[in-house]
C-alpha cells in the first residue's frame, strides 16, 4: 500500500467527481494541443510545399494572393501578364533554371483547371525539410495531355469528382463550387468539353487538387471572347485589353525555378524593380509572413483561451480536492491515528492532484489528436495539405508540463488543509 | 506500560481535564468507565498522543511522549498503539485486506514482505478469511469491527486503545466482538485500554478505572 495506491483509491472512490475534473483539464489540454499541432503542422506543410518553386511572377497586386492562387490553388488569381514576359524570363539563364507559365480560369466542381505546358508535369524539387525529391505530377494511370481539351486530373480532384479515364466534363467559368447534378451557369463552355486522359498519383500537396490541361485549352475554352481569367472576375477591364494584347498572348503567372535558392531575393528585387510591369513573390517568404504576422496573433489568442481554461481547470481541481478533504476528514484522522505523518497526508492529497492533472493531460492530448485529425481531414480536402495529428512537439511538451505544474499546485491548498487538521477533534466529530 | 502523572489539559473555557495519577501494567486489560463527557476519550487521546497535555507527563512503553516531536510521535503511535473505534473507521475505498495493510503501511515494525501474509493471517484469525477482498460497505457491522481489531494488531502493537468498541453493535455482535478483543489481546500479550460507558462491558475486564471525576468545571 503505497501513498500512490492510497491516492488512487480515493480518486476511484469518487469516480464521477474525478472524471469531471479530469474532463475539465482534458478540454483545456485538447484545445492547447490542437492549436499548437495545427499551427505547427500547417505551417510546416505550407512551408514545405512553398519550396516547389523559388519565385512566382504575376500581375501586380497582393504577393500573398499571387502565391496562394498559383502554388496552393487557393484564393482568386491576381490578374494576367503578357506571355512575352515569360519568354523574357526564360531567356534569363543567369537566374532561371526553369519557368512554367500557368493559366488559371475555369473550374470543375470547385477544382481548378490549370493550363500548363507539358514540361511542368516533369517538374521535381527537393524538399529541404525531408531532404527527399518531390514529384507532384507522376501519373497513376493513363497518359499526359497531348491535345487541347485533354485533362490530367490530380489525385484528390479525381477522388472527389469521381472522374475516370475517358470521362468528359464541362468546365465552369471562375471559381464556383458546383454540386453534382446542378445546372451549369450560362457561360459554361459546353462547346468544349474536356476528356480525362490521365490521373495523377497522390502527392500530399495542393497540386492534388488541380486538373491540368494545355495552356491553349484555357484560351480556346473562352474562344478569345473574354481571355484568361483574372481581374475581370471582379468586373475590371480584362487584362489583355489593358495590355493591348490577344488572350493567347497572356498567362496568369509564371512559376520559376532558379539556378539556386540563394538567388531568390536578388531575383525578386530584379523583377520588382524592372520596367516589365509585373511582380515577383517568394512563396516561402509570403507563407512565413502570413504565419508570423497574421496567424501568429490567432495562435496567441487561442493559446490564451487554452490557458484560461487551464486556470479554470486548476480551480476545479482545487475545489474538488478541498471538498473531498472536508468529506473525508475522518479517514485522514484515522490514517494519522494509524501512524501516518502529516507529511504523508499532505503527500496523499498532492498525489491526487498529480493523478488528476496527468490523466487530464493524457486524455486531453488524445482529444487534441482527435480534433486535429478531424480538422486535418478538412484541410486535406480543402487545401490538399496532409496534417500529422500525432505530432508531439517541444511546444506541446512544454505546455503539458505547465498544465501539470498548475494542476499539482492547485492541490497545495487542499493538501495543506489536510496536513493542518486537528486529528483528535476530527476523530471526536465522528 | 502506561503512566500518567499530574496530567492536565484545558478542554474549553473553565473546563479542565485533570488526572493526578494513572498506571497500567504491561499486558493488563483495563476498562475506563464513566458517563458520557467525563473525559474518558480525552484520556485515550492523551495516551495515544493525539492530544498533548498542558502539564504533566504521559509515559507509554517507557517513552515520555512529551519528548517526541510531531513526526516521531506519529511514528511511535503507528508502531506501538492500535486503535479500535466505536464506528470502526474502516477506509471505504479499500478492501478488508487493504485496510489491515494500511495499518502496517505507516510503520516499519513489520517488514514489507510479510505484510500480506500477516494481514491475511489476522483476518483469518478474526474469522474473515473468506472476506479478504470485500469492501467495508458490503460487510456487516460485526464484520467491520473484526477487521478493525485485526488492523489494530497488525503492527504487533503493545497497546490497544478501544473507544466504545461495542457502541454501534447489537448485543449479540457486542458479545462476540468483546470475546474476540479480549482473546486476541491475551494471545498477543497486548495491553488493552477500553473506554465504555456501559458498566456490564467494563466489568468483563479484570480491572476497572472510574473516570467520573476527570473533568473539572471552574465555578463561575
Amino acid at each position: 500500500m503505497t501513498l500512490w495506491r492510497i491516492s488512487w483509491g480515493y480518486l476511484w472512490n469518487r469516480k464521477l467527481t474525478t472524471c469531471l475534473t479530469v474532463l475539465s483539464v482534458a478540454l483545456a489540454v485538447a484545445l492547447i494541443s490542437s492549436v499548437l499541432t495545427l499551427r505547427a503542422e500547417t505551417e510546416d506543410r505550407f512551408v514545405r510545399e512553398s519550396q516547389a518553386f523559388d519565385v512566382v511572377v504575376g500581375a501586380k497586386g497582393s504577393p500573398l494572393q499571387l502565391v496562394l492562387s498559383t502554388v496552393y490553388m487557393m484564393d482568386q488569381p491576381v490578374g494576367n501578364i503578357p506571355i512575352a514576359q515569360y519568354k523574357e524570363l526564360l531567356a534569363d539563364d543567369a537566374y532561371v533554371q526553369a519557368a512554367f507559365p500557368i493559366n488559371l480560369g475555369d473550374t470543375y466542381r470547385g477544382f481548378r483547371l490549370v493550363g500548363v505546358e507539358r514540361k511542368l508535369m516533369d517538374h521535381s524539387w527537393t524538399d529541404m525539410e525531408g531532404a527527399e525529391e518531390r514529384k507532384p505530377f507522376v501519373l497513376d494511370e493513363g497518359r499526359y495531355f497531348d491535345k487541347p481539351f485533354e485533362a490530367v486530373v490530380g489525385a484528390m480532384a479525381a477522388r472527389q469528382t469521381g472522374l475516370k479515364i475517358g470521362d468528359t466534363f464541362i468546365s465552369t467559368h471562375g471559381l464556383i463550387e458546383m454540386p453534382e447534378g446542378a445546372a451549369a451557369p450560362e457561360h459554361d463552355h459546353a462547346k468544349n468539353p474536356y476528356t480525362v486522359v490521365g490521373i495523377l498519383k497522390p502527392s500530399n500537396s495542393p497540386f492534388d487538387r488541380g486538373i491540368y490541361c494545355r495552356l491553349d485549352s484555357v484560351w480556346q475554352a473562352h474562344g478569345g471572347g473574354h481571355g484568361t481569367h483574372g481581374a475581370e472576375e471582379a468586373g475590371d477591364t480584362p487584362d489583355f485589353e489593358e495590355w493591348g494584347l490577344h488572350p493567347e498572348e497572356m498567362v496568369t503567372a509564371v512559376l520559376v525555378q532558379l539556378q539556386s535558392p540563394t538567388q531568390r531575393y536578388e531575383f525578386e528585387g530584379y523583377i520588382n524593380n524592372s520596367p516589365m510591369g509585373v511582380m515577383a513573390a517568394i512563396p516561402i517568404n509570403q507563407i512565413r509572413n502570413l504565419y508570423d504576422k497574421v496567424l501568429g496573433w490567432v495562435k496567441l489568442v487561442l493559446l490564451a483561451v487554452g490557458y484560461l481554461v487551464v486556470v479554470i481547470s486548476a480551480l476545479s481541481i482545487l475545489i474538488g480536492l478541498y471538498l473531498s478533504i472536508l468529506q473525508r476528514r475522518r479517514d485522514l484522522a484515522v490514517m494519522r491515528a494509524l501512524g501516518a505523518s502529516a507529511y504523508e497526508i499532505f503527500g496523499v492529497v498532492l498525489i491526487e492532484a498529480f493523478w488528476v492533472s496527468l490523466l487530464g493531460i493524457l486524455s486531453g492530448w488524445l482529444g487534441g489528436v482527435a480534433v486535429t485529425y478531424a480538422l486535418g481531414q478538412f484541410l486535406t480536402y480543402r487545401f490538399g495539405l496532409v496534417v500529422n495529428a500525432f505530432r508531439l512537439s517541444q511546444d506541446q511538451i512544454a505546455a503539458f508540463f505547465i498544465v501539470w505544474i498548475i494542476g499539482i499546485f492547485a492541490g497545495f491548498l487542499p493538501a495543506w488543509q489536510a496536513y493542518d487538521r486537528d486529528v483528535a477533534r476530527d476523530l471526536a466529530d465522528l | 506500560m502506561v503512566r500518567l502523572e499530574n496530567c492536565s489539559r484545558r478542554l474549553g473555557p473553565g473546563v479542565t481535564f485533570a488526572c493526578p495519577e494513572f498506571h497500567v501494567a504491561p499486558g493488563a486489560q483495563t476498562a475506563l468507565w464513566g458517563p458520557s463527557g467525563c473525559g474518558k476519550s480525552t484520556m485515550l487521546n492523551l495516551i495515544s498522543g493525539l492530544l498533548r497535555p498542558d502539564s504533566g507527563r504521559v509515559v507509554v512503553d517507557g517513552v515520555d511522549i512529551q519528548d517526541l516531536k510531531e513526526g516521531q510521535l506519529d511514528h511511535f503511535r503507528g508502531a506501538h498503539i492500535g486503535f479500535v473505534f466505536q464506528t470502526f473507521n474502516l477506509l471505504a475505498p479499500f478492501t478488508a485486506l487493504q485496510n489491515v495493510l494500511l495499518g502496517m503501511r505507516f510503520s516499519d515494525t513489520v517488514p514489507g514482505r510479510e505484510w500480506k501474509n500477516r494481514a491475511t493471517l489476522l483476518l483469518e484469525r478474526v474469522g474473515l478469511g473468506h472476506r479478504l477482498h470485500s469492501m467495508p460497505q458490503t460487510m456487516s457491522v460485526g464484520e467491520q469491527q473484526r477487521v478493525a481489531i485485526a488492523r489494530a494488531l497488525a503492527n504487533r502493537q503493545k497497546l490497544i486503545v478501544a473507544d466504545e468498541p461495542t457502541g454501534s453493535l447489537d448485543p449479540k455482535n457486542s458479545e462476540a466482538v468483546m470475546d474476540l478483543l479480549l482473546e486476541m489481546c491475551a494471545e498477543e500479550k497486548v495491553t488493552l485500554l477500553l473506554v465504555t460507558h456501559e458498566r456490564s462491558i467494563a466489568e468483563r475486564l479484570p480491572a476497572l478505572w472510574d473516570c467520573s471525576d476527570l473533568v473539572k468545571e471552574a465555578a463561575a
